[in-house]
């Protein structure tokens, strides 16, 4: 029991997706915006674990998506191989990537991490677009076969909630590993962390890395669900939009950036307009910003300690 | 190749004002305005609505307007004690919807409205006449801004919150203000760019984070602390732009805003000791 009770996030995760699976298939249009809700809950997540536990600000998870992508795509039209392997490929070649970013990041400052990210991501999509050869160009890549025995989109959407859970999973493992504890003095204190003998470097890295992995992931359930890969799929603008989410939603807790994504997708399908999304996205950031610095689950949980506080004296730090 | 340099130093003259900004609010407030490109953007959508000079003058106020916004948002940001990356994102956030909105307004249309029909001919270069007033305009304001910095009150306040926040505050200056003034001037600055930019070769909604990017690439290359020194990294830009432009293929020249950042990172030319043993 206790160790169920230590994963209260995956619990929580699993509960959402099972009701998501049961309720989804009711209308095709509700089944179609789980899934993609689910793929940019995955790729949000990935931004919380390196912005909100790693204190590295990316810019790159839609990159790191598209790369997923891309290879997966690559493998499976050109070379008619399995979409499974196609996933290897998709969670290896983002994360080495991203090791070799981090090599260079995790030296400098977080605001410079910011912008190297951001030239990164750039540079991956100038590359979709010019390298006719392996991407398509801009034209992309069409025709990526579904993955075999999940070809209806109800089996896909359990496909895709089951990966966020495992992803929770995985996050919240970490989270209360010693690496996560690791991690957690790093952010508050960097030059504490390395007195104490935490090797920030690499530690930071393969955070870096896992996170891309995550988003490769991603990109790898968007393409065999679209079934088309173009520059324009996952860009610059995705990044920026799962990085909002995350942010909306708390960065810095497990189960925020799913959260972020699931309100900010739901609310924004009562846009009127497509081009109205970055105006609206733009404004919640700003305004979660100014209002709940820790994004909403961080006000509810200083709104929670706070009612507790009232009640039974001081507590003890959060449970994030 | 002396025609891709001029054209490269006329261009330059542009970036080096969108890099001014960086600098600038870099210095004072250690944190970056990703929504200079948006309020160049802003500015030269408002000016193509509205005919002649006065339509200069809106895109400006508009320019102007949006950064008094990202000011309010960074007083917000700054009263709760909070780090320089919450408003870099915040920046971001106002970028974004700068552009969905011209995107709404607009449409995807571009914005160009070139002022001469014709090239002059010098010595056998063609060089756009746009492109003189360019130069004219960016180094006037430059030398402005010298001027300002070394021999105004309010210089002497910038210079003084950009060495040390507390001490300056302690010594009665209001850091804050002189923060917000730094970034409304910013706006202006991104404004005149992107109105300059309407009359040489033009610009469409997607242009606000690539100008960013120039602008800011611009003011760290030769070190981020004066605005000569952005000027200069403005003109490099553009004669390294041009020169890629002109040698190589479409795909290298519109990486070069984006390699030259990451190449300049590298070099840890931006808090490089940070982490060096130095405690918050």
């Amino acid at each position: 029991m206790t160790l169920l009770a230590r994963r209260r996030n995956t619990l929580v995760m699993v509960g959402v997706a099972i009701v998501v699976c049961a309720v989804a298939p009711l209308r095709a249009s509700w089944l179609d915006l789980a899934v993609l809700t689910g793929i940019l809950s995955l790729v949000a997540l990935s931004a919380g674990l390196s912005y909100g536990q790693a204190g590295m600000l990316t810019m790159a998870q839609g990159a790191f998506a598209a790369i997923g992508a891309y290879a997966t795509a690559v493998w499976t039209t050109r070379y008619g191989g399995s979409a499974w392997l196609g996933l290897l490929a998709a969670l290896a070649l983002p994360a080495l990537l991203a090791w070799a970013l981090a090599r260079m990041v995790t030296r400098m400052a977080p605001l410079a991490t910011a912008l190297a990210t951001l030239a990164l991501g750039t540079l991956v999509e100038i590359l979709a677009r010019s390298w006719d050869s392996v991407t398509g160009g801009y034209v992309g890549i069409a025709g990526v076969a579904p993955i075999r025995g999940l070809e209806s989109p109800v089996l896909f959407n359990v496909l895709v909630w089951t990966i966020v859970c495992v992803a929770v999973l995985v996050y919240e493992n970490l989270m209360r590993s010693r690496y996560g504890r690791a991690l957690k003095s790093i952010r508050h204190d960097r030059t504490r962390a390395i007195a104490d003998g935490v090797a920030v470097a690499p530690l930071l890295s393969a955070m870096l890395a896992l996170s891309a992995a995550m988003a490769g992931a991603g990109g790898w359930l968007y393409v065999h669900y679209i079934t088309y890969m173009s520059p324009q799929s996952l860009d610059t603008s995705t990044s920026i939009s799962v990085l909002l989410m995350a942010v909306v939603g708390g960065a810095g807790y497990v189960l925020g950036p799913v959260l972020g994504t699931v309100l900010l997708t739901l609310l924004g399908k009562l846009l009127p307009a497509q081009e109205a999304q970055g105006l609206f996205y733009g404004g919640a950031l700003i305004l979660i910003l100014l209002v709940a610095r820790d994004g909403l689950l961080g006000a509810a949980d200083r709104w929670l300690h706070h009612s507790a506080r009232a009640g039974r004296g001081p507590t003890v730090g959060g449970s994030p | 190749m002396i025609e891709y340099v001029v054209r490269g130093l006329l261009n330059g003259a542009v970036y080096a004002l969108l890099a001014l900004p960086m600098s600038l609010l870099f210095a004072t407030a250690a944190t970056v305005d990703f929504a200079v490109g948006a309020y160049a953007l802003l500015a030269a959508a408002v000016a193509t609505s509205i005919a002649g000079p006065l339509g200069l003058v809106a895109g400006l106020l508009s320019a102007f307007a949006a950064s008094a916004i990202m000011a309010l948002v960074f007083a917000g940001l700054r009263r709760s004690d909070e780090e320089s990356i919450r408003v870099a994102l915040a920046s971001f956030g106002l970028s974004v919807a700068i552009a969905s909105i011209v995107l709404i307004v607009w449409g995807t249309r571009a914005f160009v409205r070139p002022t001469f029909a014709s090239v002059l001919q010098i010595g056998g270069l063609r060089i756009n006449p746009q492109g003189l007033i360019n130069v004219a305009v960016s180094v006037s304001l430059v030398v402005l801004l010298y001027w300002l910095l070394r021999r105004t009150n309010l210089g002497r306040m910038m210079r003084a919150a950009a060495a040390n926040p507390a001490g300056a505050e302690l010594s009665g200056i209001p850091v804050l203000g002189v923060q917000c003034t730094t970034i409304l001037a910013g706006g202006l600055l991104g404004g005149t760019a992107g109105l300059l930019i309407l009359h040489s070769s033009g610009l469409d909604f997607t242009a606000s984070l690539g100008l960013t990017f120039i602008g800011f690439a611009a003011a760290i290359i030769f070190g981020i602390t004066s605005p000569v020194r952005s000027l200069l990294g403005g003109l490099a830009m553009g004669v390294i732009e041009a020169l890629s432009s002109g040698y190589t293929s479409g795909m290298v020249s519109s990486m070069v805003p984006s390699l030259f950042m990451l190449i300049v990172l590298m070099s840890g030319q931006l808090g490089a000791n940070r982490f060096s043993g130095d405690r918050p």
